[in-house]
């Protein structure tokens, strides 16, 4: 009976509570379920249970063509959209060998720093969401608001597009696509003084964030972590720096780290990060040829041999996709490498110790998405 | 001192975010009165699949099955038989699943002669599942019912008041279609 719920009570510490959180606790960001024991209101033993919303992403994708699995791979990472095509996509086209116009590597890049400040903005609202500030949840989901109408008027669809595609992308930019993003650049410019004022300034957001959770660098790298969190915690590592993909190279752009690693230190990665991603649209907004070829020539059936891993930095760290062909038009294997689930392995480590109100902030830090972590 | 500090910091607090909401107040709030207000929603935009007729009434669909088979969730199901008189296939069965349906428009891509299209239409909220176990009357229904619809291939076409069928001006169309015509008509006016 004990062990189905993961924690064994032991004998002798009959102070110690055995309490779930989950799987339908509102600050859980989906379907999170973790066993705590709590002695008094300090955390002694937390053990996450995953799965919940599992749907065997990776077996039906086998069963699919390459050209059917993309769409799949869009309800993972469900809040940051075509971010998570582009791994299946990278894989296919280095074993396919497609070409790739300059303007639809621009174009899918402009794409997924829009759905990361679109994350981060989900993120800001829902962390302060579980910190008990109702306010900043509406403005960031407002000026979220204005990059999926952006996303909508190109790709079709808002949430998941499903919109990159071997050798490109699927459809050209809406005409209006570069006045549009460069407004809401404009428009996000102005509002990132009132998210700092009510978000890293607030002595609230202190009082529960500064010291909180702190998790080392080595532990960080021990456990997989990667991502704000990683970088949060004092490691530089960036995929689109050390492994650059589409038009990377291109664009100049900094690595924001802080060596505190706790709660607060990850609040202020992710800020920095929209500031970044900001800095980028824009010198793509500059580079990108406002006509030209935004898909290059790929077969209408592949048939992939050979093996390849390829993974990108999307908003919670390094997506990866591991792609296995056998000849056929169905992928032998894939093996997606999420980098929410990576980092939600460290919940032991950081519960553990914490009272159990920092354990909310704590895991809002983290920035879990279900979808990608049960896959 | 260190209280002073404290409710001077809370003080400060309040202010600034106090300040910032106030600033809010008086900007147009982003709600959308759907029910009442229609939305405009872009021409590319995927919510409902419709199968298009030809405007004389006939069918548009050839049965190449390319749909079926670029389908990834699987939920388009065809019968055909061969046509007695003449070339090419007849429709049996046309079957779409739109609850399982994720919307990827897969099929209209792979729709050689852009019958299958999307709309703009999303008006199918359910009670009753089965209700969206779409037929052929029901799809061709949607396109009946929608007064513009898109397909790569063609692009967005329109239905005009008196029913027939029209390509959209480049306006209209998605992929800055507009935006590469204009620069060749002015070259042509000098």
């Amino acid at each position: 009976m004990s062990s189905t719920i993961g924690l064994e009570p032991v004998l002798g510490r009959s102070d110690e509570m055995i309490v779930n959180m989950g799987p339908q606790h509102p600050a859980t960001h989906g379907v999170l379920r973790v066993v705590i024991g709590l002695e008094g209101e300090r955390i002694t033993r937390a053990v996450p249970h995953i799965g919940y919303l599992h749907r065997n992403h990776e077996k039906i994708e086998e069963s699919r063509t390459y050209f059917q699995v993309v769409p799949f791979t869009d309800r993972m990472d469900y809040v940051s959209g075509t971010q998570n095509e582009l791994p299946v996509v990278l894989a296919v086209e280095d074993l396919a060998g497609i070409e790739v116009p300059e303007r639809a590597k621009m174009i899918r890049t402009m794409f997924f720093e829009l759905f990361r400040i679109a994350s981060h903005l989900v993120w800001m609202g829902t962390a302060m969401l579980d910190l008990g500030a109702i306010t900043p949840f509406l403005y960031t989901f407002w000026d979220r608001e204005i990059i999926l109408g952006i996303v909508e008027r190109t790709a079709g669809a808002r949430m998941l597009p499903n919109y990159y595609t071997f050798g490109g992308v699927r459809r050209d930019l809406h005409p209006h696509f570069f006045k549009d993003v460069a407004e809401f650049l404009d428009h996000l410019e102005k509002r990132m003084p009132d998210y700092e004022h009510l978000v890293l300034e607030n002595p609230i957001v202190h009082a529960r964030t500064v010291g909180v959770g702190v998790l080392s660098k080595e532990r960080a790298v021990a456990r997989g972590v990667s991502g704000p969190v990683l970088r949060a915690s004092g490691v530089a590592y960036d995929v689109r720096k050390a492994f650059p993909y589409d038009a990377y190279p291109e664009v100049e752009f900094e690595i924001p780290t802080s060596d505190a690693g706790d709660t607060y230190a990850r609040f202020w990665v992710r800020f920095q990060e929209i500031y970044q991603s900001v800095k980028i649209l824009r010198q793509l907004l500059e580079k990108t040829p406002k006509t030209g070829p935004f898909k290059g020539r790929a077969p209408a059936r592949l048939k992939i041999s050979g093996e390849r891993y390829r993974a990108v930095e999307n908003s919670r760290g390094e997506l990866g996709v591991y792609v296995v062909g056998d000849g056929g038009d169905k992928p032998y294997r894939i093996k997606h490498r999420g980098a929410a689930f990576s980092n939600l392995q460290v919940i032991p480590d950081l519960f553990i110790g914490a009272k159990f109100s920092d354990a909310i902030a704590i895991l809002s830090s983290l920035d879990p998405v279900f979808g990608e972590i049960d896959r | 001192m260190s209280l002073l500090n404290e409710v001077w910091q809370a003080v400060k607090a309040i202010g600034t975010g106090m300040a910032t909401v106030h600033k809010r107040v008086y900007e147009e709030a982003p709600t959308e009165f759907y029910p009442y207000v229609e939305l405009d929603l872009p021409p590319v935009s995927v919510q409902s699949l419709a199968l298009v007729e030809n405007e004389d009434g006939t069918e548009r669909c050839i049965v190449c099955l390319q749909c079926e088979r670029a389908c990834p969730s699987q939920v388009i199901s065809i019968e055909r038989h061969r046509n007695p008189e003449g070339k090419g296939f007849l429709i049996d069965r046309f079957d779409i699943d739109l609850v399982n349906c994720m919307y990827c428009s897969a099929c209209v891509e792979a729709c050689p002669v852009s019958s299958i299209v999307t709309i703009q239409d999303f008006e199918l909220s359910t009670y009753d599942l089965h209700t969206l176990k779409a037929d052929i009357d029901f799809l061709h229904e949607q396109a009946r019912r929608s007064k513009k619809w898109y397909s790569p291939k063609l692009g967005v076409e329109i239905r005009t008041e008196d029913g027939r069928i029209e390509k959209a001006p480049p306006e209209m169309q998605p992929g800055g279609l507009a935006e590469l015509l204009k620069p060749a008509a002015e070259e042509e006016e000098s």
